[in-house]
């Protein structure tokens, strides 16, 4: 399908990028040295040294994943893991240094921050520079900071929680992330809480080979509920960056924990995530995930349904276009009796994209009454690009009902002329399809989260339409 | 038959209760990674000596010796995946040994017409050690139908025979333990129906194999004609000597390969019941190639064995070829089914329908793998992948990866399906309420899931013998009747 010439395809919208003195960084490359280091600048206790030691040791000896994506290109010596733009944590809009708030400005966030927001920690390449929890939130004991400092004001909560949902073991750029990480959300909402307003955080990775290693813990209390958003855009570069995240998010009994990503890196990012919960007895975890950016994403998010009763939710969306592969899923892991789960995931591949959905579902002996189900759609709009489905599914508990449907097509041309001969061009009927195959993703978003996904989605087909 | 059989099933039932507590305690069961396959009699001298006995030419220990390096080289499990659910730790393999059969006159194959099974075309027998039954029946013969061992066939047509097997042919070359066979294959049947012949009755081959420390390899090709039409149902049963066989004794080996070339609008029904010794373990692969307008449908039932390794491999490359593929497993003790199938669409409007079907009662597992690739030129295809599974026990295990690789949007439907779950209770309450008693309601519904294949199978003795073993085997599974009911 030709490219039309006025459409700029395939080009990163918010691609733009400021000088920024950075005021201490890591020398590029990784070495014990360079883990040591980024310890000592953030004068962390002996335990999380350790911790980074023996992440560091297992990352060496784990090989590459030689699965999913090409990870051959990221040349891990060229990264630089570590660099603190400005000076610890950031109380007011005010004191936040004028180039780094220029930058956010143009992502609007400081009026989204007074109208919407309960808090905003946006992160600006490795750490967290301005943080702000509005008052009432701290009243009710909320706590939302980043997490270098949740472990210096919350020693012992962030002990007893962190990296028991993703141990450094779990995988090589989990491994690699607890050796380097810095920045990310801490948040724990005390028993019986409700944050009446989502819980927001803008990551951007900027300059060009910056690694970006963020470690969000999420803990939410007995009955207490949360909806956590993270939205990531970034500056254009012309080498690859990577991007490898570890989330996690404990979800104590009777809690309701939603964590929102609207995932939009520029088309060099290798997107290389681990989120994980654990959802204990009664408890909800939903992940709505969308991945629209990066070179490569490989990301799944996955719950763990630990405690009876538990309800397991994923959401996801991914659209590939012109050279880039979205390697995305999700898991749902039965451990308890009387555990739900519900996977919906739609894809959409164009220009030469490549979508992949790879998920499993597991239900060990004696997770009793478990439901779960797993739904996959992908669309393929052209000649070229591609779509894969992996779904693994292992029930060892004969009291389970499990049901997987997949489909994979492309545009209904009957949708597209119907809507055509009510006066629509070509073009917006097929937006207008495709935006009504994402609708179970969508209705899920804040409002003005999905007005922008639906302008994300729009801008992202015309690239392939014209 | 029925007799036997439940008598047989019985006992295996009984026995593999214990198998596990036997295998802690025994020196000789060595801790065993999941992907260690343990055959001692793989190497050159054995390739060699094969070859030796039965008098290959140079061209085919060539090929052998090919087979035998991409095997050392190969793991046993190359599409990462499934690596992860590949488990070979009850096959204990390292005492199997081939044997090699009777040369000359001894080896005297019998071609009585009265062998000839009622309603078949033509029957071939193989066991543990040769083919020992080939009969054709006249209409057969005389419409150019070849049913031979590939040995008869390289004596009467060796360039034939080359056409057919050297390169490894349609062999899947990223297979261990299908190179394996190339190597070391000691029997085989070809099966050749010629351009336009249509035979309405099937060709009926049986494998009775199984003795205690017997390794059979075995290669096989049918090929079907430009618009030729057959039947084929296979049968693999123990044979007498492995009929009772203890579990936890020395085991068997078998790998055969079936290579299916299909001409341009031609036909192959294809049934195969496996119910082999519990003390078996068993690799297959089959593989079809499908020119314009081909078809081919496969219906396969596997009951029996310690451990099954299957593979399919369906290569529509025709312009509007189709592939029909239904497989069920019934499970009991602690049998394992790891079943695989490829499913390539090359040709434009090709078809492929895929559905497997696992009852799994005791401690037995199955693994569905299956994969759908749509090509670039694949325009029009249609794809449906069905994996589906019913638990009846609380420790069997159901893995279900019915996957999809799409290059080419253009398709009629493409989709898949999979679902896992105890038996229906609202059928069972049905049933229950017409008066049925509920172990028979739970046998009905379970009988009723795998009949798919049942009625697939185009012998009608066949079909009645593969409902009767699904019955006996029913009946015979661990734990099968609520102490109340045993009583009445």
């Amino acid at each position: 399908m030709a490219t039309s010439p006025q459409i700029v395809s395939g080009e990163y919208k918010f691609g733009f990028h400021d000088e920024v003195e950075y005021l201490e960084q890591t020398k590029r490359g990784l070495t014990r040295e360079t883990v040591e280091e980024i310890s000592r600048i953030k004068d962390e206790p002996k335990w999380m040294l350790d911790f980074r030691l023996r992440a560091y040791e297992h990352f060496l000896s784990r090989p590459m994943p030689t699965w999913g994506g090409d990870l051959l290109q990221i040349d891990l010596d060229k990264i630089v893991y570590y660099r603190k733009p400005s000076e610890g944590e950031e109380k007011s809009w005010d004191d936040v240094p004028e180039k780094i708030k220029k930058t956010f400005e143009r992502l609007g966030i400081p009026e989204a921050e007074r109208k919407f927001l309960s808090g905003v920690g946006a992160q600006y390449d490795s750490e967290v520079v301005y943080h702000s929890v509005r008052e009432e939130l701290s009243k009710i004991g909320v706590v939302f900071m980043g997490t270098d400092q949740g472990l210096k004001e919350y020693p012992e909560l962030f002990r007893k929680y962190f990296a028991t949902v993703v141990p450094p073991e779990d995988n090589k750029f989990a491994a690699l992330n607890s050796a380097v990480w810095s920045g990310g959300s801490f948040v724990y909402v005390p028993k019986g809480v409700e944050v009446p307003l989502p819980l927001q955080a803008y990551f951007r990775i900027n300059a060009e080979n910056t690694g970006q290693f963020e470690r969000t813990l999420i803990i939410v209390d007995e009955g207490a509920k949360v909806h956590y958003i993270e939205g990531c855009t970034a500056p254009i570069y012309t080498t690859d960056a990577l991007h490898a995240a570890v989330v996690e998010v404990i979800a104590l009994p009777g809690s309701k924990v939603r964590y929102t990503t609207i995932q939009n890196w520029s088309n060099d990012v290798y997107n290389l995530v681990t989120k994980r919960a654990h959802a204990h007895a009664h408890s909800t975890v939903e992940w709505i995930d969308a991945n629209t950016g990066s070179r490569l994403t490989m990301k799944y998010p996955s719950i763990y349904l630990r405690g009876e009763g538990a309800t397991a939710e994923v959401i996801s969306v991914a659209v590939a276009g012109k050279g880039q592969h979205q390697d995305t899923g999700a898991k749902a892991i039965h451990l308890a009796p009387n555990t739900r789960s519900r996977i919906i995931s739609k894809s959409i591949s164009k220009d030469g994209g490549r979508t992949t959905y790879r998920g499993q579902l597991k239900v060990v002996p004696g997770a009793t009454g478990v439901v779960a189900s797993v739904r996959c759609d992908a669309l393929l709009l052209d000649e070229g690009s591609r779509s894969d489905t992996y779904p693994y599914i292992d029930i060892q508990e004969d009291d389970t009902t499990m049901t997987h449907e997949a489909t994979v097509g492309k545009i209904s041309q009957d949708q597209v002329f119907y809507l055509m001969s009510r006066g629509l061009t070509e073009n917006e009927a097929t937006n207008l399809v495709v935006q009504g195959f994402l609708e179970v993703f969508t209705k899920e978003l804040p409002m003005e989260y999905a007005i922008e996904f639906n302008r994300l989605v729009k801008l992202e087909m015309e690239g392939s339409l014209g | 038959m029925t007799a036997a059989e439940g008598a047989r099933t019985t006992k295996v039932a009984g026995v593999a209760r214990t198998t596990g507590a036997a295998a802690t305690s025994s020196t000789a069961a060595s801790r065993q990674g999941p992907l260690d396959l343990t055959l001692s009699f793989v190497d050159e001298d054995t390739v060699r000596s094969t070859a030796g006995a039965a008098s290959d030419p140079d061209w085919l220990l060539a090929d052998r010796l090919a087979g035998l390096r991409a095997f050392e080289a190969l793991p046993i499990e190359t599409n990462q995946l499934y690596t992860t659910y590949v488990d070979l730790r009850n096959a204990r393999l390292a005492e199997t040994r081939p044997r090699l059969g009777p040369s000359g006159p001894a080896a005297k194959i019998a071609t009585a017409a009265k062998l000839l099974p009622e309603g078949a075309a033509g029957y071939a027998e193989i066991g543990d050690d040769r083919v020992t039954a080939l009969v054709l029946a006249p209409e057969a013969r005389d419409a150019g139908v070849v049913l031979d061992t590939l040995a008869g066939l390289g004596a009467r047509d060796p360039e034939w025979l080359r056409r057919l097997l050297e390169g490894g042919c349609t062999l899947p070359e990223n297979d261990k333990l299908a190179q394996l066979n190339r190597a070391l294959w000691t029997n085989g049947l070809v099966l050749h129906v010629p351009d336009g012949v249509r035979l309405e009755r099937p060709v009926v081959l049986r494998w009775s194999i199984g003795s205690p420390g017997s390794a059979v390899l075995s290669r096989s090709v049918i090929s079907v004609g430009e618009d030729a039409e057959v039947s084929v149902v296979e049968e693999q049963v123990a044979s007498a000597g492995s009929i009772g066989a203890d579990p936890s004794g020395p085991q068997s080996f078998f790998a055969g390969t079936t290579e299916v070339r299909l001409g341009p609008g031609s036909t192959l029904s294809f049934a195969g019941l496996q119910d082999f010794a519990i003390s078996q373990v068993a690799f297959q692969h089959r593989s079809a190639v499908l020119e314009r307008g081909a078809s081919i449908r496969w219906a396969l039932a596997h009951l029996g064995a310690r451990i099954i390794r299957s593979r399919i491999d369906n290569t529509l490359e025709g312009d509007g070829s189709s592939v029909e593929q239904a497989e069920i497993v019934f499970g009991s003790s602690d049998q394992l089914f790891d079943l695989t199938s490829y499913t390539r669409h090359l040709g434009r409007d090709t078809t492929g329908n895929l559905l497997s079907k696992a009852a799994l009662a005791d401690r037995s597992r199955a693994y569905m793998k299956g994969l759908a690739t749509i090509d670039k030129p694949a325009h029009g295809t249609d794809s449906f992948l069905g994996e589906f599974a019913m638990l009846l026990s609380k420790q069997a295990r159901s893995v279900a990866i019915p996957s999809l690789e799409i290059d080419q949007p253009d398709c009629r439907r493409v989709a898949h399906a999979s679902s896992v779950g105890p038996i229906d209770e609202t059928q069972l309450f049905y049933l229950e309420s017409r008066g049925i008693d509920p172990d028979d309601a739970r046998k009905f519904i379970v009988l009723g899931y795998l009949e798919p294949v049942v009625a697939r199978v185009p012998l009608q003795g066949a079909q009645d013998r593969l409902r009767e073993l699904l019955e006996a085997k029913w009946d015979a599974r661990t734990g099968a009747r609520p102490a109340s009911v045993a009583v009445a």
